[in-house]
């Protein structure tokens, strides 16, 4: 069922991945059963009126029962029971797939119209919608908005939170195996709400350490035409918005690209990272991502290119 | 002092407190002693003494607004309430104090309301002669309330729709006081911020309870919210059950 | 079974005379019946229009990664598609039939304040227009039905749509408050002789009910939106965090609307079921006592659950725990509800009539979306799955397999009434069936989408595995629901002119509305059978065997109230829910002292002595009142004159106040202090306003002598009204002038 190499993947709250969505998964499989029962018996009525007690022509009425109060009493007592039974659990659950936060986050996720600012606190690295994290080891996340409301949601593995300007909320996110995870924001923010996915990468530790190097790194000068590529880039007004370490560039606006090459995806799940899906942002973001809060620069053919060379460079 | 020695040993073993629930039961052997409704009164003096002798008491008393608000719960509904249920079905006060509905719903709501103004609140839990003051007004206004609704004449009673009116405005008056205090930014209760730790509690409570003050304020609004509401939600479903069990009784008068 | 009235006046639902004047019969009708037929009307108007906004959603979303809708619009499509099918679909249809036939089934002539009715209903096409306006306007609102702040905000929603969808709402809100007064009165004041509370159909009895949670949730709705539209048009900051205020406030408030808002419109479901599953099983609902006492039980309950929307908000695990709760009782009186139902059909005669059909496949899908409902209510479910296509299909088997279906089944049952003719029952099946399948393909499947991962109001989605496909499915099912639909509407029209004649009681039921004629006359009635009972047709038609006695004509039920009294005091209660939210409103947001003005600014000893003005003005209409029971004519006038004196004063000390304030640069956008200053002494102000103008038409009704002539309850009513306003200043001077100084 689940293809965890391939870029995308199925992605489902029945397919637990960390300590958490499994035990919420249990109580899944608790509460299923308990609603099968109750809708057996409603059913079941139901249909054994049905076959048992038809209408023909000129019967008479049959007798007049308006009601028990003692089985009204059970009917109300027993579905009671069923409800304390299941809040204990709920309770239970709760504290299990969401423990209280660690006073210091380990990762801190900013939801953008339309995009996921993602930092690491305790090294300094940013990034966006591409999130990795070590293998086995529970992170916790402060989620922050910066605009309006967006969730924050990786069914596989953590309970989904909404993240609230002005709000910080907190979850734990934990893969017990490596992985490509998909995310999504599951509250409507606005036109491009549908295009607001982001990935979560479980790596083995020393893959992760190594990946966190890397990102630690400024972007390397380049040379040619990715040069001609940066001027451009310092130039236009990329720079109010966009961050890359090593340049003049530093804005939070939108996503930092200081290691833009090194993700698969961009424009948060729009498109694979590949030289034509950037040549083609670059030529009208808007054709890509309807109203995308990138304008549309009118860039010249050569200017593309210089561009789509630079970004090449951001390992 | 973790949890279980904390459980083990604040019991609150207050002599006026055991007495006036000895006291109660003594009375009611001598003048009622109807057995039927003597469950009743057992479970009122349970509840009172759950209240006042048991570990929540000593909760109440300076560490936790949420358990000061059981108490409340505990001392201003069951109590007066499950005292009025166990007396004998003849008994009246006659109808002049306790006869307007809206002295009954005043006391009620009115006791809610000002023993949450933060002087009397603080004043609660500082002083021992105000928090005397406080428990038995509570009992008393709570009759008062209960009185309309259920009383043990049936002529002392409001009818059951207008009950039914009476009970749903104390409610909306009382869960509005809860939302209040569940939003609330501030503290209602400043005591309960600066916390006077003679048991050596405040720790646990703190860390292994995880209850900061600002949670302790927002369970007790929700205390007296949802549970809250619960209780004045079943008595409107048993005053119903009592307008619809009239039609009953007299079935077959055509 | 049939006895088609030998002297049936009309045929089909306008008579010869009635047909010349169509435009005036219908436009200037204050007839309950008409208005009601109206409700419908326009309800199934907007239903196709919503129908085809929920059609190019589907089509959108039958493929991955589809191109056929912007994005934007696809957000404008569902934002509406919610909308219409909530306020402008499913509120008048159950207004409608709460319209027609609760005067009939209480044995009334009309409502009880039939010209109150017809604006209540003019409201809802002038809403209906006002929301459409906003697509030319510049676009339609894109934020979603329950349109979360802050992107409900205007840095974030710069167009009018998001403007238009409160002025809709507002003044459709109105018009569900001004309805549901009526109802109440109309319950409480205009029962035929015998017809005691406790004898109440059950239709009748929940509608009463729902009435009340309408005239409460509604007025909280209408303070939400008045707070949306200050922070839009007025640049405040209610609901926008750059600016202080709090987003999820807005979610508290819009859901102590919203959660009663779905019991507001499935309760009638309710009362629809417990009507048709006894007159077609044979026998009497199981136990009436316990299906009443359970809508009162919905009814309260919800008010108390409405934090279930905001599990995932983080609004710590205390709230959350407590909301799981007290939202999983809601479960019980439900369920009670649904065994009911069922046990009526068990030792029952059955007849498949299509409003049985639907009646049956109610009770199964309504179980279902019930019990999806609980896997909300328990937090951790409710962590994977709110804002999935779980949710959407959870409601959707509340919504369509619930409420609809209740709807169907009540037109196949009322048509007769209402028309004079059968519906077809052979087209009947057709939609039943169609609807039935449509339904279940479209919306079983979007659980499992929901469990993958597909969230709500997106636009498209990747091609992950199996959500092609199974979006597929649920648009095919949505087709089938649209022909159903047609079916339908053909039927509707085709057996209007050419159906069977229905006659008095085509289904031999029990209730009064089958004791007149279809449609019934212009009165309704022309003699009331006796009522002994809850079915007082059965009991003439069973002198053998009749129903049991139900109630003495006890001292409270058979009182009927003064009809006036009634109104202003459930108007009362509505207004006091509006001023309740704006007075909430105030603590939340001046809990902590801010920046910039601050009740340091108010003069406590002026607005004292103008607050004196205005309590001595609810003694002076005291003194009119008793003047005019003395028959002190003049005096009466004299105290009435002083009372409107003294409304002004305090009007103008308000004044005074205001341009003082203004003078020192303080207006409605300086903080939330302001803000919140201004909407609530404002609100209050205003209604000083109405009042004034009120008493003012009182007293020039005193002037003119009509009190003289015959008692007229007009000034008792407004001084309710008036009383109501003072008591509400006595709060507002407590809360904005006096406990500020108190810190």
């Amino acid at each position: 069922m689940m293809m965890k190499d391939a870029l995308i993947s199925t992605i489902t709250s029945f397919a637990p991945e960390a300590p958490g969505t499994h035990a919420i998964v249990g109580l899944w499989a608790f509460s299923i059963v308990v609603f099968t029962l109750i809708f057996a018996v409603v059913v079941g009525i139901i249909v054994y009126s049905l076959m048992r007690f038809r209408w023909r022509e000129g019967e008479p009425d049959p007798e007049q029962i308006a009601g028990n109060k003692k089985v009204e009493i059970i009917w109300t007592v027993i579905p009671f029971l069923i409800v304390t039974v299941l809040f204990a659990l709920t309770v239970r659950t709760m504290g299990l797939s969401d423990p209280p936060p660690a006073p210091e986050p380990d990762l801190i996720v900013i939801g953008h119209q339309w995009w996921w600012e993602v930092q690491y606190p305790k090294s300094g690295v940013i990034t966006a919608n591409e999130i990795h994290i070590p293998v086995g080891k529970a992170l916790s996340v402060r989620l922050d908005a910066a605009d309006v409301l967006h969730e924050f949601w990786v069914p596989e593995l953590a309970r989904k939170m909404t993240t609230v300007p002005g709000h910080p909320n907190h979850i734990w996110v934990e893969a017990d195996k490596p992985g490509t995870y998909l995310g999504v924001c599951s509250e409507f923010c606005g036109t491009e709400h549908a295009w607001m996915r982001f990935l979560v990468i479980a790596d083995p530790p020393e893959k992760f350490a190594e990946w966190e190097k890397a990102q630690l790194a400024p972007a390397t000068p380049p040379t040619g035409e990715a040069a001609q590529g940066l001027a451009l880039f310092k130039q236009m007004s990329c720079v109010n918005c966009h961050a890359i370490n090593g340049t003049p560039a530093n804005a939070r606006v939108a996503p930092d690209l200081t290691h833009f090459a090194s993700r698969t995806q961009f424009g948060s799940g729009i498109a694979a990272n590949t030289p034509e899906n950037v040549r083609r942002w670059f030529q009208n973001p808007q054709q890509v991502k309807p109203g995308v809060l990138m304008p549309n620069f009118k860039f010249t053919d050569e200017q593309v290119n210089e561009l789509v060379a630079y970004f090449e460079t951001l390992k | 002092m973790n949890t279980k020695q904390f459980l083990l040993s604040a019991w609150s073993w207050n002599p006026l407190v055991i007495a006036a629930a000895v006291a109660a039961l003594i009375v009611y052997w001598i003048f009622c002693r109807d057995r039927q409704r003597m469950g009743y009164l057992v479970a009122a003096l349970a509840v009172f003494l759950l209240a006042l002798v048991s570990p929540i008491n000593a909760l109440a008393d300076g560490y936790l607004f949420s358990a000061h608000m059981l108490q409340h719960i505990f001392l201003l509904l069951l109590v007066p309430a499950l005292v009025l249920l166990a007396l004998p079905r003849e008994f009246t006060l006659g109808r002049k104090v306790l006869a307007h509905p809206l002295v009954g719903w005043l006391a009620g709501v009115g006791s809610m309301w000002l023993w949450h103004a933060p002087a009397l609140c603080n004043a609660a839990v500082s002083s021992r002669p105000v928090y005397a003051t406080q428990t038995i007004s509570l009992l008393l206004l709570g009759g008062v309330f209960w009185w309309q609704v259920i009383a043990p004449r049936e002529e002392d009673r409001l009818s059951p729709p207008a009950a039914v009116v009476y009970l749903f405005t104390a409610c909306t008056a009382c869960s509005a006081l809860g939302i209040i205090l569940t939003f609330s930014p501030v503290t209602v209760c400043p005591i309960y911020m600066h916390v006077q730790d003679s048991l050596g509690l405040l720790n646990t409570i703190r860390n292994d309870w995880g209850m900061t003050p600002e949670k302790d304020q927002q369970i007790g609004g929700l205390l007296m919210w949802v549970p809250m509401c619960a209780i004045y939600l079943f008595a409107i479903l048993a005053q119903l059950a009592r307008w619809f069990s009239h039609s009953r009784t007299e079935e077959h008068a055509r | 079974m049939n006895q088609p009235s030998a002297a049936l006046p009309h045929h089909g639902i306008l008579s010869l005379e009635q047909k010349m004047h169509w435009r005036i019969a219908w436009i200037s009708t204050v007839d309950h019946k008409r208005l009601g037929i109206l409700y419908m009307l326009t309800g199934l108007f907007f239903f196709v229009v919503g129908g085809i906004e929920a059609l190019f959603i589907r089509l959108q979303l039958a493929i991955p990664n589809n191109k056929l809708i912007a994005p934007d619009t696809f957000n404008q499509l569902f934002t509406m598609h919610g909308t219409t099918m909530l306020f402008l679909v499913v509120m008048p249809v159950m207004f409608g039939l709460a319209n027609y036939f609760i005067p009939l089934q209480v044995g009334a002539r009309d409502m009880a304040f039939p010209r109150l009715n017809a604006l209540g209903y003019w409201l809802v096409p002038f809403g209906g227009i006002l929301l459409h306006f906003s697509v030319l306007a510049g676009g339609a609102p894109a934020v979603g039905w329950f349109a979360y702040a802050p992107l409900n905000e205007t840095p974030y929603s710069s167009q009018l749509g998001v403007d238009y969808w409160a002025l809709a709402l507002l003044v459709m809100g109105i018009g569900s408050v001004s309805t549901s007064i009526n109802i109440i009165a109309t319950v409480l004041c205009m029962r035929g002789p015998g017809m005691t509370l406790r004898r109440l159909p059950l239709f009748t009895w929940i509608n009463f009910v729902n009435s009340f949670i309408v005239i409460l949730a509604i007025p909280v709705l209408n303070a939400a939106l008045v707070m949306l539209l200050i922070d839009r048009r007025l640049a405040a900051h209610f609901f926008l965090p750059s600016g202080g205020g709090s987003a999820i406030m807005w979610q508290h408030i819009f859901w102590a609307f919203g959660h009663p808002e779905v019991y507001i419109l499935a309760l009638p479901a309710f009362g629809i079921i417990s009507e048709v599953i006894p007159v077609f099983s044979r026998k009497p609902i199981f136990g009436y006592e316990f299906v009443a006492g359970s809508s009162v039980a919905i009814g309260l309950l919800s008010f108390g659950v409405w934090a279930h929307h905001m599990f995932t908000v983080g609004m710590g695990r205390a709230a959350d725990t407590f909301f799981a709760f007290s939202s999983m009782l809601i479960a019980i009186p439900t369920g009670v509800k649904v065994l009911n139902w069922s046990v009526t059909m068990l030792g029952g005669r059955i007849r498949f009539t299509t409003a049985m059909l639907f009646c049956i496949a109610f009770l199964i899908q309504f179980t279902c979306g019930g019990l999806s409902g609980i896997s909300h209510a328990i937090v951790p479910l409710d962590w994977q799955t709110k804002n999935s296509y779980y949710l959407i299909a959870h409601f959707h088997f509340i919504a369509v397999g619930g409420i609809v279906f209740a709807v169907f089944a009540a037109l196949y049952y009322w048509f007769p009434k209402i028309s004079g003719r059968m519906l077809s029952e052979r087209l009947g099946r057709w939609t039943f069936w169609l609807m039935v399948i449509g339904f279940n393909m479209t919306f079983i499947i979007q659980h499992v989408l929901g469990l993958a991962g597909m969230p709500r109001r997106v636009y498209t989605y990747p091609d992950l595995p199996g959500w092609g496909w199974m979006n597929m499915v649920s648009t095919i099912g949505a087709f089938f629901m649209a022909v159903a639909a047609l079916v339908f509407v053909y039927n509707l029209i085709n057996s209007m002119f050419r159906g069977a004649p229905a006659g008095d009681n085509p289904w031999n039921a029990w209730t009064l509305e089958w004791a007149t004629t279809s449609p019934p006359p212009h009165e309704n009635f022309h003699a009331l059978p006796p009522i002994h009972s809850r079915r007082p047709l059965w009991d003439l038609a069973n002198p053998d065997r009749p129903d049991p006695v139900v109630g003495p004509h006890g001292k409270v039920d058979a009182v009927t109230l003064e009809k006036n009294k009634t109104g202003v005091l459930a108007f009362i209660l509505s207004e006091a829910g509006f001023f309740g939210v704006l007075i909430l409103a105030f603590l939340f947001y001046n809990a902590n002292p801010q920046p910039g003005p601050g009740p340091k600014e108010l003069n406590l000893l002026k607005t004292g002595i103008f607050s004196l003005c205005l309590f001595a003005s609810s003694f002076t209409i005291w003194r009119s009142e008793v003047a005019l029971h003395r028959e002190q004519h003049r005096m009466m006038k004299l105290w009435l004159a002083l009372t409107i004196l003294l409304g002004g004063i305090f009007l103008i000390g308000q004044g005074l106040e205001y341009w003082g304030l203004f003078k020192s640069g303080i207006s409605v956008s300086s903080n939330l202090f302001s803000t919140t200053f201004f909407t609530l002494t404002g609100f209050h102000g205003i209604h000083v306003g109405i009042g004034l103008i009120v008493l003012l038409i009182v007293l020039a009704m005193a002037l003119a002598g009509d009190f003289e002539k015959k008692k007229s309850t007009a000034l008792e009513a407004v001084s309710f009204y008036w009383h109501f306003v003072d008591v509400v200043w006595v709060f507002v001077l407590t809360v904005v002038y006096i406990l500020p100084r108190l810190r």
